[in-house]
């Protein structure tokens, strides 16, 4: 390449990540107002902003048992249908155990269910899920959770936020700018659990209702509380245990207002749900609908008229009521539970300080590796300087190029490349001071002096990379980050060393070699 | 300027059998320490929980002993509890190491705890759970990133270089490993994961520094041959000191600002890689090109033809 183009090249790529860059330096609501100002910069790590890490996992053991009572219900319908006794059929553990009829059970389940391994002990049989589908349920119950947390974390107004699923029913949930953790475990703690349940009575409150059961609660049935809230009335309610419907089928729900203008929710269902509740309000005109949550009644209105696919609850709502309701339903089912196995919140006050630390130490180690060369190789240390502040430019460039994050570690790592940029210009320098020693041409020893280095640069970044590599490969959050800045970091310490100070050198040095001071 | 304005002529291949008994020693007593006493890890890698807060003015004199009163009232009296910084900024750290089974509400339950009991709400500048499944996972995880860089850098040393080479790299990144690890070992400091990030940095380091010997080595031998190997090593390590020196100088300059201004969180990361670049300087000049040096002598060394003359050979075998 002649010297011209490869000017122009250097030329070129400073500029593009200066532009790149220069966002990352001005606060945010600067970003945008001017012409250079336009690209996006690179997010700053939690480490550094504050905020929320979490890591999830989905309970395997719920997931597993949330299958298995799905497997027991087709069961318990085929049974009956079949007219198979079925004396007991019950969740243990990892394992459904039926008992009754065993040779009837075993051929419905055959017949019905292929998900599971059936065993039979103590005149029982036994069912365990099949470990394909154990993952499967894990996988499915990771998914559901992301979706959810999506929804819930959109709705608290967190910016920018990551919720990623991580493999092994894991989930990485990041929540930038979130500063009481405890607050925010709402989020996670409420596995919320919709259901719909048909009213068989109801009183203002417990005791009240138990009154009117001199028999006690049937078998099948259950009390039922509504939510207390302040200036209102509690109410019990009679329902049976078994749901109408459940949340997994809803499709959404929206807080909306009225002709009067009062806050209402309205939902919409699924196609199998749809069926359901057409079927269910059809025969039930007149009887209240109970909508549980978590085992409390928000709201239980009378049936209108036969809903299909849409319908609408009117109740007494402020509008908070009505749009927290409203959330809670369309985010409705985090059916299984989640498992927190980490938990990392950091105060907005921590990462500034963390910042301004880091700040610091790069600039003052930056500052004496800048003085030291230019004081030890004279006006070519002033060049590997320049080459050094452009191989920064181009750290921060790309790293806005490919939004990386930059943690408090990552940090560390670039002024660490500037260390290991300077040892590729020392590399060079030294060796062309040796070729002047041993009574070479100023000419010819810049020329041995790129020639003979230029292989143990590549060699000496290759393996670095690889270390830096790994660390992208294994590590979390910030030592990611970390990894990131340094591989990105060799990168363009090749760029610079190999072509912006040979630039340098051969247009000064070019035409009147005996001007070299090194 | 310079610092080496003559060429020195050091014998360090003299010196070799001397520095590798000493280094083994060393290894052999940081691998015992390493065994015997293990890390004192940080709750990245065994789990447990780490709350940094504030005290307001309001709840008073404030010390460690006090929070400690107010945790065993809490069900933790195993708390370790240190103040952070200065008396006046009201700081201090709680940490309750490789606590409990997935008790994920522990840190919220003691931060009300400590509301109630002070009567005041704390500041809480950073609260830290982790699970012993994921401390357990990232130990494995650590493990094998140092193992698959030392495999990977033997392969590529063997690719690019001759095999007798690379088993004196992966020693010499084993010893640096080894040697870093050992003392943060033997002074009980906290292994964290940006301590883990550390050691990985080393071994790039080291690489890199053996690397520019051996390339030294190599270009030498295809000048003066093998015959000489020990003084052709030691020319190769004196005419490229200078540059060990001064690479290794600066890099601990940037070290050192990281050390002494980066803040409390880099401390261990910074201290790791201060120690982890002087015995990775010493490991590539001592280690690396002794084990090669016993391994050309063993099983011989290839000497490249210079490359000018590769071409011109099979036209003078011709004649």
């Amino acid at each position: 390449m002649t010297l011209r183009n490869r000017w122009i090249l250097i030329g070129v790529v400073t500029v593009m990540m200066t532009y790149l860059a220069l966002p990352s330096f001005f606060p945010e609501k600067e970003r945008g107002k001017h012409w250079w100002l336009r690209s996006e910069g690179m997010t700053l790590g939690l480490d550094l902003q504050g905020g929320v890490h979490w890591l999830l996992r989905v309970d395997e053991k719920a997931a597993v048992q949330r299958e298995l009572e799905k497997v027991q219900a087709t069961i318990t319908d085929a049974a009956t249908e079949a007219k198979v006794s079925l004396a007991g059929a019950e969740v243990k553990g990892d394992a459904l155990i039926l008992k009754g009829d065993v040779p009837g059970l075993r051929k419905i389940v055959d017949e019905n269910v292929r998900i599971v391994d059936v065993d039979e002990s103590d005149g029982a049989l036994v069912l365990k899920l099949q470990a394909r589908y154990v993952r499967d349920a894990i996988d499915r119950g990771a998914a559901t959770a992301v979706e959810v947390l999506r929804k819930r974390i959109d709705e608290k107004g967190v910016r920018e936020p990551v919720i990623a699923p991580q493999g092994h029913g894991r989930i990485l949930v990041q929540m930038p700018g979130v500063q009481d953790p405890a607050e925010a475990r709402g989020l996670i703690e409420k596995t919320t659990f919709l259901e719909f349940k048909q009213v068989l009575d109801a009183a203002p409150n417990q005791a009240l209702l138990e009154a009117k059961l001199p028999s006690g609660v049937p078998e099948d049935q259950q009390i039922v509380l509504s939510e207390t809230r302040a200036g209102k009335e509690s109410e019990a309610l009679l329902v049976p245990k078994k749901a109408v419907l459940k949340g997994d089928m809803l499709e959404d729900a929206r807080m909306e207002f009225d002709r009067r203008n009062r806050p209402i929710i309205t939902f919409q269902w699924n196609s199998e749900g749809a069926r359901v509740f057409r079927d269910f309000t059809g025969a039930n005109i007149g009887h209240r609908l109970a909508a549980i949550i978590d085992g409390k009644v928000v709201t239980a209105p009378v049936i209108q008229s036969k809903i299909g696919r849409r319908g609408e609850i009117t109740g007494d709502f402020t509008r908070d009521e009505a749009n927290n309701t409203a959330i809670q339903l369309r985010s409705g089912a985090l059916p299984i539970p989640l498992v927190l196995e980490e938990e990392r919140a950091i105060g907005p006050s921590l990462g500034a300080d963390s910042i301004r630390d880091g700040i610091h130490a790069s600039l003052l180690g930056a500052g004496l590796v800048f003085l030291f060369m230019a004081v030890y190789y004279s006006l070519t240390g002033l060049f590997v300087d320049l080459a050094l502040i452009v191989n920064v430019v181009i750290l921060l460039g790309l790293m806005s190029a490919f939004k990386a994050t930059m943690t408090l570690p990552g940090i560390a790592g670039v002024v660490l490349t500037v260390g290991m940029a300077v040892d590729s210009n020392v590399i060079i320098c030294e060796r062309i001071r040796e070729e002047l020693r041993l009574g070479k041409t100023p000419r010819a020893a810049i020329q041995v002096g790129y020639t003979r280095s230029f292989w143990t640069i590549f060699d000496s970044h290759v393996t670095a990379l690889l270390s830096s590599v790994i660390l992208v490969m294994i590590g979390r959050g910030p030592v990611q980050g970390f990894g990131v800045t340094l591989t990105i970091g060799l990168v363009a310490s090749m760029f610079t060393s190999l072509v912006v100070t040979r630039a340098l050198t051969d247009t000064v040095y070019g035409p009147n070699p005996e001007r070299l001071r090194i | 300027m310079e610092l080496f304005r003559t060429k020195t002529h050091i014998d360090f291949v003299r010196a070799m059998p001397a520095m590798v008994m000493i280094s083994v020693v060393i290894i052999a007593l940081s691998l015992v320490s390493i065994v015997a006493k293990s890390f004192n890890f940080s709750i990245d890698f065994v789990g447990g929980t780490v709350i940094e807060m504030q005290v307001p003015q309001a709840a008073g004199d404030v010390n460690e002993e006090r929070l400690r009163q107010v945790l065993a009232k809490l069900g933790q009296p195993d708390a370790a509890i240190v103040r952070l910084g200065d008396p006046a900024d009201r700081e201090f750290r709680i940490s309750l190491r490789g606590s409990q089974e997935e008790d994920r509400d522990l840190s919220v339950r003691i931060l009300k705890g400590l509301n109630e009991d002070l009567g005041t709400a704390v500041v809480a500048k950073s609260v830290e759970s982790v699970g012993p499944r994921v401390g357990g996972e990232l130990r494995r995880a650590g493990v094998t990133a140092i193992v698959l860089s030392w495999i990977g850098i033997l392969l590529y040393v063997w690719f690019r270089f001759e095999w007798q080479y690379a088993p004196g790299a992966v020693l010499a990144l084993i010893h640096d490993v080894c040697f870093t690890a050992g003392l943060f070992s033997l002074f009980g400091w906290e292994f964290d994961m940006n301590v883990l990030a550390a050691l990985l940095v080393i071994i790039g380091y080291s690489m890199n520094d053996t690397i520019v010997i051996y390339d030294r080595i190599r270009e030498t031998v295809t000048t003066r041959g093998t015959t000489e190997l020990e003084s052709v090593v030691n020319e190769a390590l004196n005419s490229t000191l200078s540059r060990t020196v001064l690479t290794s100088g600066l890099t601990q300059l940037v070290v050192l600002a990281i050390l002494l201004v980066g803040g409390p969180v880099l401390r261990g990361f910074a201290l790791a890689l201060f120690i982890g670049i002087l015995v990775g300087t010493y490991s590539s000049i001592y280690i690396a090109s002794a084990v090669l040096i016993w391994l050309a002598r063993r099983y011989g060394h290839p000497v490249p033809a210079p490359k000018a003359e590769r071409r011109a050979r099979p036209s003078r075998a011709a004649t």
